[in-house]
């Protein structure tokens, strides 16, 4: 994906847009191999603004999400991947003493969560 | 607590409380006496009735135990049917497999054979075979129809059975344990997530290691640190059947990114609810520190409910040393993208607490290979898996 934005009362989120991912198996790459300062430094910069965000996002019907307010909405999706990580886990990137994360198939992993979706396999 | 610390055992003493043998955990003889004493036998749970919502909507699933892949489809009449998938030409999977399990959707309701384009129907009717007049006499196309596997339904969930006649109908088969989660409502909460993986040990192991709360305080001490598991209280067993209430206490706030998370989705999965959901059944004298139902729907489903959300862990053997497991976590369709937001945030704590969960299973299998111990032993509070290997054993020995 090129080119994509923040609106401007959210500008200073602009340096975390690599978070900004459509789907579950991205977001969970992402904060797997991330390092402890980058989730670190995501979360103090999401957590004061993730209420703001899902006010602007509640404004739009599930589903319907305005394209140029898709990558903030990714982007509050990724602090739900990464919280438990700083709240649970002393900051680390991987969850501690699991099973090997890569070999967890999430059927619904490559859908884009802002499309409102149900997540269950679906017939072609 | 005024409970004695044998309790189950006084109350089920005919399960004994003496150590289990490792072997049917490792034994591949032993394991082929599973298939066919078990898998080949009774009902299993193969999925819900809304994953195939249209006429034409089919899902594939592949039943190694069973040495079979099934077909469920729905016909035009509405009714969902199982076939086995195979051809009656020369045996191939009638619907290619792409895993296991295979969506898809014919919207004339039919199925052709890739190989060489013999059609049924949704009836598993053989309806059309290319160069029909260059088979011989003996042939004949209504008599070349799917094979039927019986199939039965309770609250939305799909069973098969491929025995070709079962000892008895589903609602026979689930007994007590179908009036014990009668009335839930499985159906309004339809928003499910599926997570598999194949795990290098065997099935009841997996089973195992989910089916008691003992491991709560140990194994996840990583994504539910301020839960304390407080023991299980009514336990139900059930024909093979067995259920009881996980119960756990919570010592602290919550952290700021799941508080609000529980705010939103407490919105839309409970309190709009001004009573419970739980059947009167479940939960019976109301304690507060009930957190879940914990069942297990013999042999590989286990079934839980709670206030707005039920989950499933399903354990589906490959061999006697390798398991496909399936979990699936439900609840009510989001209304709003912060209640999906909220979701999101649930599933990611659940499937790293299953991720902890599935951590002991490899190990576990692995140290019983070596036959370094031959038996394990088991506390009261881990009467499912004492009732688990009961059962099993009488069914392989029946």
């Amino acid at each position: 994906m090129t080119g994509i934005s923040l609106p401007n009362d959210f500008a200073d989120l602009t340096p975390f847009l690599g978070w900004a991912l459509p789907t579950a198996d991205q977001r969970y790459n992402r904060r797997r191999t991330a390092s402890r300062e980058e989730l670190r430094a995501f979360y103090d910069a999401m957590l004061p603004r993730i209420e703001a965000i899902l006010t602007l996002v509640d404004g739009y019907p599930l589903g319907a999400l305005p394209e140029e307010l898709r990558p903030l909405y990714w982007l509050a999706l990724s602090l739900a991947e990464v919280a438990p990580h700083i709240e649970l886990y002393g900051g680390a990137p991987g969850v501690p003493y699991a099973f090997e994360e890569t070999r967890f198939v999430a059927v619904h992993g490559n859908q884009d969560t802002a499309l409102g979706l149900p997540p269950a396999a679906a017939a072609a | 607590m005024s409970e004695t610390v044998h309790r189950w055992m006084e109350q089920y003493p005919e399960l004994g409380s003496g150590p289990i043998s490792t072997e049917p955990y490792i034994s591949p003889e032993w394991y082929e006496r599973e298939k066919e004493k078990i898998f080949r036998k009774v009902w299993l749970c193969v999925g819900r009735e809304n994953e195939l919502p249209r006429a034409g909507d089919y899902k594939v699933k592949r039943i190694a135990a069973a040495d079979t892949s099934v077909i469920l489809v729905r016909g035009k009449d509405g009714k969902v049917r199982a076939f086995h998938n195979a051809c009656a030409h020369r045996g191939n999977t009638v619907i290619s497999e792409t895993g296991e399990e295979t969506f898809g959707r014919s919207k004339a309701a039919i199925m052709t054979c890739r190989f060489h384009g013999w059609v049924y129907d949704a009836e598993g009717a053989l309806k059309q075979v290319p160069s029909e007049q260059r088979f011989y006499d003996c042939f004949q196309k209504e008599k070349n129809g799917l094979t039927p596997v019986h199939l039965d339904t309770w609250e939305g969930f799909l069973f098969i059975n491929v025995a070709e006649k079962p000892e008895t109908g589903l609602l026979d088969y689930l007994g007590d344990y179908a009036t014990h989660f009668a009335g839930f409502p499985f159906h309004e909460l339809d928003y499910g997530f599926t997570y598999y993986t194949y795990l290098d040990c065997n099935w009841k192991v997996a089973h195992d290691a989910f089916a008691e709360a003992y491991h709560v305080d140990t194994i996840h001490a990583g994504s539910f640190p301020n839960v304390f598991s407080t023991g299980l209280q009514n336990v139900k067993l059930m024909g093979p059947h067995r259920s009881c209430a996980v119960c756990l206490t919570l010592n602290a706030k919550p952290t700021p990114v799941a508080g609000i998370a529980n705010r939103l989705a407490g919105a839309s999965l409970v309190s709009v609810r001004a009573e419970s959901m739980l059947p009167p059944t479940i939960n019976p004298d109301k304690r507060e520190d009930f957190a879940f139902e914990l069942s297990v729907l013999f042999p590989n489903t286990l079934l839980h409910i709670s206030e707005g959300i039920w989950f499933t862990h399903q354990f589906w053997p490959i061999a006697h040393n390798k398991t496909l497991w399936e979990g699936r976590y439900y609840v009510k369709a989001p209304e709003s993208h912060s209640q999906r937001w909220a979701i999101e945030h649930a599933m990611t704590l659940q499937r790293n607490a299953w991720l902890e969960d599935t951590a002991t299973m490899e190990d576990t299998q692995r140290a019983m290979q070596s036959r370094a111990k031959l038996e394990q032993h088991l506390q009261d509070d881990e009467i499912l898996i004492r009732h688990g290997a009961v059962v099993v054993d009488r069914f392989v020995n029946a």
